[in-house]
């Protein structure tokens, strides 16, 4: 994705040459028309928003009457609140994990589904991809039953093959929640990835492999030296996606374990979450400190495209 | 790879199956147990085996009826449908006027619009919330429709832009030497040319509306205007014990995203490499 928006700007800033030549005006006049719409639309559900929530950051606002302005003080109190210590780091951990997981899983089974008879390469994309297209809704509720303590698949499934020893309450255990989420993450992330490497595989220069192997090249040569520098760009892409699904997780925490146990597993969209709306309990909310989170997040997907534009533009030389 | 492949292929290939066909059981598995578990009886969920004995479908005709299915998928149907169609509107015209016409600040527009692409709902909901209450759109789907429509017109944007792209310029001179009207060329000369652009963009918004849940379980709080995500979620406390309604519930509203995916894999395979491999 933001690889295409990358070259997009590259392709504007060349065009901006053509401003030298007359404009026609029915051009001039479509063009304003033809984006009014979803330029007006952006502006009022986009920019709009991103500007407010870095102003209520700055307030401490319950909901009601005027928010009351108070500088830095919500990023100040974020440092000394643990749960948002916490939720921070947990946020990095499991972006880091999944990220490195879904990247290395991607790559080895779209190199094998590269390598397999092309019927069963369509059939292994089928299944795998289809975990990637349900809501995160579904799987998480599905996962959550499959780890219920009681009745749940995998302690059964650990019972009958006797290892009964290991059958645990996994997302109610602090020490195997993260693990157990991950494995969600993970599993309804490998289609998609494989899928963008595979298409790196196919583009890939068969003279080139040809080539190394007259040269004597075996093939974990190979692979070190043509697959995996052209990949690079694909790298780039699907390091950058992790790490922007990773900063924005929300729903399948929220519906596997709302953050808990004890903020075990919370992450900054789930605190911010249950800061700004979660109050059942009729406390009030906390929106200006809630926002502080938001442009939080807002900037780690920033540094997750900028980092993605870095590693596409070293590709490039 | 293709060193050995060249000399004994069937080496390789057996060992990539022999490795991918367990993994692949392994990733089907959450599926093949929700379909199983939808289809045995309520009493066999705690003790008996994990292949049912016998199979009913009594509830499906309990979650179909019960929390009335009907209702939500409609409106997860018809939700979906409007923002796909306002999606495509919004994006064909704006992605061909990036990508064919010249006007002035378009490179600036263009760039900011750009630079705001990644941010996710996750940041936005608080404002995104306190506008539609502001508006007095809040808890109306009309309010969630705008939400949707406005956050994905412009990813959807970038697409249709580098399907246009990828016209010659020259079409579009010609049209315009034989008089046509910039909306006139664009309708009829452009948009028939782009239908592998449009599916891809019907079947990437189809499936991101379907299944999104944190804005619609925040903006809508009158439970009969709820989408299927949402009450999915509910569901999951309602029938805390109830494994096969709980299960029919979470298959069927997977099935369109399934139909969908299986009937359009090619074009959005190719969509997919468009946005992402090929620039």
């Amino acid at each position: 994705m933001a690889t295409a928006t990358y070259k997009a700007s590259r392709t504007a800033t060349v065009s901006s040459h053509k401003f030298g030549s007359p404009l026609r005006k029915s051009q001039r006049v479509a063009g304003y028309v033809f984006i009014g719409p979803t330029f007006v639309l952006f502006l009022g559900f986009v920019l709009w928003p991103i500007l407010y929530t870095a102003y209520l950051s700055l307030t401490s606002w319950g909901g009601f009457g005027t928010p009351r302005f108070v500088n830095f003080d919500n990023y100040s109190r974020m440092l000394s609140d643990p749960i948002a210590r916490r939720a921070m780091i947990i946020t990095l951990v499991l972006t880091g994990v999944t990220t490195v997981l879904l990247t290395f899983i991607g790559l080895v089974t779209a190199v094998l589904v590269n390598a397999v008879w092309s019927k069963v390469g369509v059939l292994v994309r089928t299944i795998l991809f289809i975990p990637g297209i349900v809501s995160f809704v579904v799987s998480a509720v599905l996962w959550r039953l499959i780890y219920d303590p009681n009745i749940g698949t995998l302690n059964r499934l650990l019972g009958a093959i006797g290892l009964d020893s290991l059958q645990h309450a996994w997302l109610a255990d602090q020490k195997t929640v993260l693990p157990a989420i991950i494995v969600v993450t993970v599993w309804g992330g490998i289609g998609f990835n494989m899928l963008i490497y595979y298409a790196g595989l196919q583009s890939i220069d068969p003279n080139l492999y040809e080539a190394a192997a007259m040269d004597g090249a075996n093939t974990v040569q190979q692979f070190r030296h043509i697959t995996i520098p052209s990949l690079r760009v694909v790298t780039g892409l699907i390091v950058s996606l992790g790490l922007l699904n990773g900063f924005k997780a929300f729903d399948v925490i929220f519906v596997m374990t709302g953050g808990g146990p004890n903020h075990a597993s919370e992450v900054l969209g789930t605190y911010l979450y249950s800061l700004a709306f979660g109050s059942t309990s009729g406390s009030i909310p906390q929106l200006g400190y809630a926002s502080a989170f938001s442009v939080v997040t807002m900037v780690l997907c920033t540094l997750a495209v900028i980092a993605q534009l870095w590693l596409t533009r070293r590709a490039d030389r | 790879m293709s060193a050995s492949n060249a000399r004994r292929p069937w080496v390789g290939k057996s060992f990539a199956t022999f490795v991918l066909l367990p993994f692949c059981v392994l990733m089907a598995f959450p599926f093949v147990w929700m379909l199983l578990t939808s289809l045995r009886e309520q009493n066999t969920i705690f003790n008996g085996p994990i292949i049912p004995r016998s199979f009913t479908g009594s509830a499906y005709k309990e979650a179909w009826t019960s929390i009335e299915f009907p209702l939500h998928f409609w409106n997860s149907v018809w939700i979906t449908s409007v923002t796909v169609i306002g999606v495509l509107v919004f994006a064909t015209l704006s992605g061909y006027a990036f990508a064919k016409l010249e006007f002035p600040f378009r490179n600036t527009l263009f760039v900011l619009l750009l630079t705001t692409l990644m941010m996710p709902s996750t940041a936005l909901i608080i404002p995104l919330y306190l506008e539609l209450k502001s508006l007095g759109l809040l808890d109306s789907q009309v309010g969630l429709l705008v939400l949707y429509i406005s956050g994905s017109a412009p990813f959807a944007m970038f697409l249709m832009r580098a399907f246009f792209q990828t016209l010659p310029d020259e079409l579009i001179e010609a049209a315009r030497v034989d008089g046509g009207s910039e909306f006139t060329i664009f309708r009829g000369v452009i948009l028939p040319l782009t239908r592998p652009g449009i599916a891809t963009v019907v079947i990437f918004q189809f499936l991101s509306t379907w299944n999104e849940f944190l804005i619609a379980n925040t903006v809508l709080r009158n439970t009969d205007s709820l989408p299927l995500q949402p009450v999915l979620f509910t569901l999951m406390g309602q029938y805390s014990t109830n494994w096969p309604a709980l299960t029919a519930g979470l298959t069927l509203s997977v099935v369109p995203v399934i139909v969908v995916y299986v009937r359009m894999q090619r074009q959005f395979v190719a969509g997919m490499m468009l946005g992402a491999v090929k620039n």
